[in-house]
């Protein structure tokens, strides 16, 4: 974001440009993350549980089919909600960010490039995982109610490029906080001339 | 013996991101998802989001000693400066810690699940409330490595290396 806007609201906060010490949108992205990569693991699990008789048999873990789609369901449902406050709070302060502007990323994106496209892909992931946990609903509740695989093939295949496009939205991401400093506070210090050594200490 | 050693890039690193703070998604979310499911089974007198609880402790359990490793891994090559060590100090030997906490509270909670799956003791919720707070002060430590001091972004790297910092 342009500076000039940002000064409008910014003049009484930290070095780091949040109102706040630490961003918010990181650590909710734990959760995201966490819980939509569990869930779809848990149904893959679930789906291809007559593989694994004998490795849990191995290691003396007693487990029953319907409990890993109930993880797949519960994680997945869990994701969907936390997202809305993930992408809030990362739209909060991705407006905020006021990015050096010379620099190109790892992925040959300068910094505008890199937050337009984590923008976007933001709101974008959030409607996938929120039609996933919708579709999922279904198949737990309506289509596959009785069935012993709770799970179509065609959901856990789309869980898994959710997660590719995932990994890619993350790495943006971490550019944005580990190449360009956003948010970060020795960085901006360093930025504007000052030794994180002595503020921080 | 040093040439050996892969070379490290700009986030004074051997590959391209940091991995820690991407393997400690599934320590952290899962932790705090087995004790809401733990809470709202035990509230709602519902044993099913019992397994659901223990499923995602038992992968936390597994994450926690992954990330254990790459975080040792990163911290000898964060190029820790003056204002930031003790931080990492902290960050590290609680980690450790976590790992042994986290291990010996999922092994109590086999053993109550291979007692009895619909019933959890109000003790065990209790004890979950003390590892829910180590887990949510280990992350405060972690983020202030990153969001306060930076340590592997390339702006805090490069000014190490050019010794202003």
């Amino acid at each position: 974001m342009n500076s000039e806007l940002v000064n409008q609201v910014a003049a009484d906060f930290g070095a780091n440009g949040l109102p706040y010490t630490l961003p918010i949108h990181p650590n909710l992205v734990h959760l995201t993350l966490g819980l939509f990569i569990i869930g779809i693991a848990f149904d893959i699990a679930g789906a291809l549980f007559p593989l694994q008789r004998t490795i849990l048999k191995f290691l003396s873990l007693t487990a029953v089919r319907s409990n890993f789609f109930d993880v797949g369901w519960y994680n997945v449902l869990a994701s969907a909600i936390i997202t809305f406050f993930t992408v809030a709070s990362g739209f909060y302060e991705i407006l905020l960010a006021t990015p050096a502007g010379e620099d190109v990323s790892a992925w040959d994106l300068n910094a505008m490039q890199t937050m337009l496209w984590h923008g976007l892909g933001g709101v974008m992931l959030l409607t996938l995982i929120v039609t996933m946990a919708v579709w999922r609903g279904f198949q737990r509740f309506k289509w596959r109610k009785d069935s012993i695989r709770q799970v179509q093939w065609v959901y856990l295949l789309a869980g898994l490029g959710i997660l590719f496009l995932m990994y890619l939205h993350g790495t943006l991401g971490a550019q944005l906080a580990g190449e360009f400093g956003v948010h970060i506070t020795a960085a901006q210090l360093l930025r504007s001339g000052q030794d994180p050594n002595a503020v921080l200490r | 013996m040093f040439e050996y050693l892969p070379p490290l890039n700009e986030h004074n690193l051997p590959y391209p991101d940091t991995i820690h703070p991407i393997v400690v998604h599934f320590v952290i979310a899962m932790v705090l998802f087995a004790f809401i499911c733990d809470l709202i089974g035990y509230f709602t007198k519902n044993p099913r989001l019992y397994e659901v609880s223990w499923w995602n402790l038992f992968f936390a359990t597994i994450s926690i000693f992954i990330s254990v490793i790459f975080g040792q891994v990163e911290a000898g090559l964060s190029l820790a400066y003056g204002a930031a060590k003790s931080t990492l100090n902290l960050h590290t030997i609680l980690g450790w810690s976590l790992s042994a906490i986290l291990a010996g509270i999922t092994g109590w909670r086999f053993v109550i699940r291979a007692r009895n799956p619909q019933m959890l003791p109000s003790a065990y919720l209790g004890v979950s409330i003390f590892l829910v707070a180590l887990v949510c002060f280990q992350t405060y430590l972690g983020d202030k490595l990153v969001w306060i001091y930076g340590l592997h972004t390339v702006p805090v790297v490069e000014a190490i290396r050019e010794g202003t910092l």
